[in-house]
């Protein structure tokens, strides 16, 4: 039975106008098909805004009509007007680049549409900032705060990085909770479900960024429905950037919300911290095999011309692009080839000051913003044959959507590719490397 | 043939009876589907071009991206979602999903009866998502000839 607070109750009964009570009416639902007791309060939520490809089922140009049955799950329209004053709220990818279409070959309509959905998520309170990692430009909840996130690498970072209580939800409840300050107290908002369930032995050599990505799929793989895994294994120098391309890839290829590393995450300082006295349910190995499977199911076989590159899922910090910027230096990318890097504007305008977008365009790349290629979708990636990624996420998705051929490897043979114009067999991961 | 019954937890009411598609691996979201269709379009998956237009979706839980509700919300909205939804746990992502369909969903299924391993693709399903009652009443009774089962 869900019991609720004279705030609640009262917004329920439309003191805080239709949007709220419409809000809220839909966390209770949702709190009660979870068999939640009550609910908690959210102050930090990243939500989805933008004229995306799937509100297209709708078949009307009215955003408030679209934003209605789409996210509020209602026939009635309420205009998005607002948002819970006592949250840090911002917004998600959108199918637009913050500043350019004609490169993705998107009409100035398409793009004005999504400007409109930008503009009224603006005005209800919504930051724009347009990207996957809203770490990079703050949004970072602390231990113990309740957050709503539409990226669901987020969900995972939150809660085994930082220590703080939040669940996958979906893109509908996110504006719920951003709306009506609400979550249902369920799944990782309480403190005794964050323990580990399986303990994961790694017993393959994982050192860089691309086999912390390849490992984050072969656990996500293997790992059962609603585990908390605890990981295992002999690693060293592990930093942010790797653990980011980790929980992006153990996010996408399963449900879990929460994972523990023996002795980098902070409620996993040893094994038996993790578990919090409970036996583990059962016990996964991952070995060399596993990751070598791994890339294997991430990158077409064989050679062939390569149109185009994206590095940057999910969106690089500015020590990436700086990266990126070294290795480029005084080269030039095919012209045959689509050089593109993806991060968030506050980022580029970092690169911008630095130097480092200069290098990069005068080799021929582009820097770019506010989405990523999956994200814009077909209309943009059907135009290419070719096409080559830094991420198993990015890749496996854009793979469901093409007949062309995608490849996968790390990020300096992804910029050594463009360069060449074409993905040859030396190209392919090994794990001899 | 006795029928094979099973029993979770009913979270959104309504009694129906169809077409099983089971896909004991979820769908993965953002992408897995084609929400105008229902057509399962992920790369490599097991159902690959068939529709949960009308079906009885089985499925141990979700998989992938937080936008996962959006996609089966966007299929209901387009007339191509779920005739009802079986859930072996339930995770956050498809509680959200039964908030948004409102179509008989069924969750939390005992250790031993778990609906992907008992139900098969074609099989006729009776859902009761008050009860929490699934029934086999028929199976693989849709199932198409040389089919894609």
């Amino acid at each position: 039975m869900l019991r609720l607070t004279e705030y609640e109750e009262g917004v329920l009964e439309g003191k805080e106008g239709r949007l709220k009570q419409v809000s809220l009416q839909n966390v209770v639902r949702y709190a009660t098909i979870l068999g939640a007791e009550e609910l908690c309060e959210v102050t930090k939520a990243t939500v989805f805004c933008g004229a995306h490809n799937y509100l297209s089922v709708c078949r009307s140009d009215d955003i408030d009509e679209v934003f209605s049955r789409m996210n509020l799950a209602v026939d009635e329209t309420i205009p998005f007007d607002r948002t819970y004053d006592n949250s840090y709220i911002q917004s998600c990818v959108c199918p637009c680049d913050q500043h350019e279409h004609e490169p993705f070959g998107q009409s100035a309509e398409f793009f004005a549409k999504n400007a409109e959905y930008l503009e009224q998520a603006r005005k209800a309170g919504v930051i724009i900032a347009g990207t996957c990692a809203p770490y990079l430009t703050g949004w970072l909840p602390v231990r113990g705060e309740h957050f709503v996130t539409t990226e669901s690498s987020v969900t995972l970072m939150g809660n085994s990085l930082w220590g703080a209580m939040g669940n996958s939800d979906g893109i509908e409840a996110a504006f719920w909770s951003a709306i009506c300050g609400r979550t249902p107290k369920w799944g990782n908002h309480v403190e005794e479900n964050r323990a580990g369930t399986h303990l994961v032995e790694v017993q393959a050599e994982v050192n860089t960024v691309l086999e912390w990505d390849l490992l984050g799929q072969a656990i996500g793989m293997v790992l059962p429905s609603g585990a908390v895994p605890v990981i295992s294994g002999r690693f060293s120098l592990v930093t942010f950037q790797k653990l980011k391309q980790f929980y992006t890839t153990l996010a996408v290829s399963s449900n879990c919300e929460m994972c523990h590393i023996v002795g980098v995450t902070p409620d996993a300082r040893t094994v038996d911290d993790a578990f919090r006295g409970k036996t583990p349910a059962g016990t996964l190995t991952i070995d060399e095999r596993a990751i070598v499977e791994s890339y294997e199911a991430s990158c077409d076989q064989g050679v062939g011309e390569v149109d185009f590159v994206s590095l940057g899922c999910p969106h690089y910090d500015i020590d990436q692009i700086k990266e990126v910027a070294q290795h480029l230096e005084g080269k030039r990318v095919h012209p045959g080839v689509n050089l593109m890097i993806w991060t968030v504007y506050p980022i580029k305008a970092m690169a911008d000051v630095n130097g480092y977008t200069r290098i990069i365009e005068e080799a021929g790349g582009h820097i770019y913003t506010g989405s990523c290629p999956s994200t814009m979708g077909s209309v943009f990636l059907d135009s290419y044959t070719g096409q080559v990624f830094d991420s198993v996420k990015q890749a496996g998705s854009v793979k469901s959507g093409t007949e062309g051929a995608v490849y996968y490897g790390d990020w300096q043979s992804c910029l050594d590719v463009a360069v060449a114009g074409k993905w040859e067999e030396g190209r392919r991961w090994m794990r001899s490397r | 043939m006795d029928a094979i019954t099973m029993r979770g937890r009913g979270v959104v009411a309504g009694v129906v009876e169809g077409e099983a598609l089971v896909c004991p691996n979820s769908i993965q979201g953002w992408g897995g589907i084609d929400p105008a269709t229902g057509v399962i379009k992920e790369h490599g998956h097991v159902n690959r071009g068939l529709s949960i237009k009308g079906k009885i979706l089985v499925m141990p839980g979700s998989r992938g991206s937080n936008g996962w509700s959006c996609y089966f919300g966007a299929a209901g909205v387009a007339g191509a979602g779920p005739l009802a939804m079986i859930i072996t746990r339930i995770d956050s992502s498809t509680g959200v999903a039964a908030a948004v369909l409102q179509v008989p969903t069924v969750v939390d299924f005992k250790p031993g009866e778990d609906p992907c391993v008992l139900i098969a693709t074609g099989d006729r399903v009776h859902v009761d998502g008050e009860t929490g009652v699934v029934e086999v009443v028929g199976m693989g009774a849709f199932a198409e000839p040389g089919g894609a089962t």
